[in-house]
């Protein structure tokens, strides 16, 4: 018998080829012999590329929800209540009524979201294919869908011109999550005070 | 007889984490996947610590972006990105339930 291979060890192999956290312990050298860069700078080289794909990503679903004018109006009773409760904790009730618009419907942050991930799996066709869904989303959730469909379409062409640029879409995806960050997670008041400001200022 | 057992049949077949389509995740989509999940576990916490209802939502729909980009991150298949918007649009449909619900339903 030239092989003594269970069929435990076939799958488990297959399973950490596709999910290799961790692969170097000691055997990668610490600066890379072609590039002369160690790790840390390229570390702090992905670091950077993430920081300029999350700039790129708040600036576009920003742009194209302020087009849209979604602070205008909630577009479901559930927005509206978001917003009444961002009102109470001290903020804005328009960007208030943004962010309840982009708990309760797609809007063209998930746009780019999606728009990413379908970049990454599929290139410019699954940028569309996305683009598919996120309509359908919004259709779903009571919506006329404008921002969403717009959103993730401009957005499967700026992260292809990204990946033509040097900038994986992986790195987008990381981008994208953490400008919903800046805008649903860390301080509503501030984050809706800055959204009124950007309306008051395209009105 | 050894040559051809059942061990190279299965390696050749594919399965659902091992189509030809699918090439390992690099390194840099390990990186993104890590600070989602960082970022999944931030909004937990801060949902958990709100004590206002109708302002837990933006949190979650923060945990929920976090979870469908790491659903496309660790599935680098074409199916993936259709895996990925459907958990995030049955997410918000979710919180658009709930917000509605938690409001006072629909006026006639």
């Amino acid at each position: 018998m030239g092989e003594k291979r269970s069929l435990l060890s076939i799958f488990s192999n297959r399973c950490v080829s596709s999910f290799r956290l961790v692969d170097n312990h000691g055997s990668q050298h610490l600066i890379c012999f072609r590039t002369k860069r160690t790790i840390l700078t390229s570390m702090i080289t992905s670091f950077l590329q993430i920081a300029f794909a999350a700039v790129c990503c708040w600036v576009l679903f920003i742009t194209i929800d302020i087009i849209w004018a979604l602070p205008r109006e909630g577009g479901v009773v559930g927005a509206d209540a978001i917003a009444a409760a961002v009102e109470k904790a001290g903020g804005d009730i328009r960007g208030g009524t943004m962010m309840g618009n982009i708990v309760s419907s797609p809007d063209a942050s998930a746009g780019t979201l999606l728009a990413a991930c379908g970049v990454y799996c599929f290139g410019i066709p699954g940028g569309l294919v996305a683009t598919v869904l996120v309509y359908i989303g919004n259709r779903i959730c009571y919506d006329p869908g404008y921002a969403g469909t717009t959103g993730c379409f401009l957005a499967t062409f700026m992260v292809y011109l990204g990946t033509q640029g040097g900038i994986p879409a992986e790195f987008f995806i990381a981008g994208m999550v953490i400008a919903i960050l800046t805008i649903q997670g860390i301080s509503h008041r501030h984050s809706s005070r800055l959204l009124g400001a950007i309306w008051r200022l395209r009105k | 007889m050894s040559e051809f057992s059942l061990f190279h049949v299965l390696e050749e077949l594919s399965g659902p984490f091992s189509s030809p389509l699918i090439t390992p995740p690099a390194e840099s989509a390990e990186l993104a996947t890590l600070l989602c999940g960082v970022i999944a576990l931030y909004s937990v916490i801060r949902i958990i610590l709100e004590p206002d209802v109708m302002r837990k939502l933006p949190f979650l729909n923060v945990f929920s972006f976090s979870i469908s980009g790491i659903i496309a991150l660790m599935i680098p298949h074409p199916l993936g990105v259709i895996a990925a918007a459907a958990y995030f649009i049955g997410s918000t449909f979710e919180s658009n339930a709930i917000a509605s619900t938690w409001a006072g339903g629909v006026e006639e």
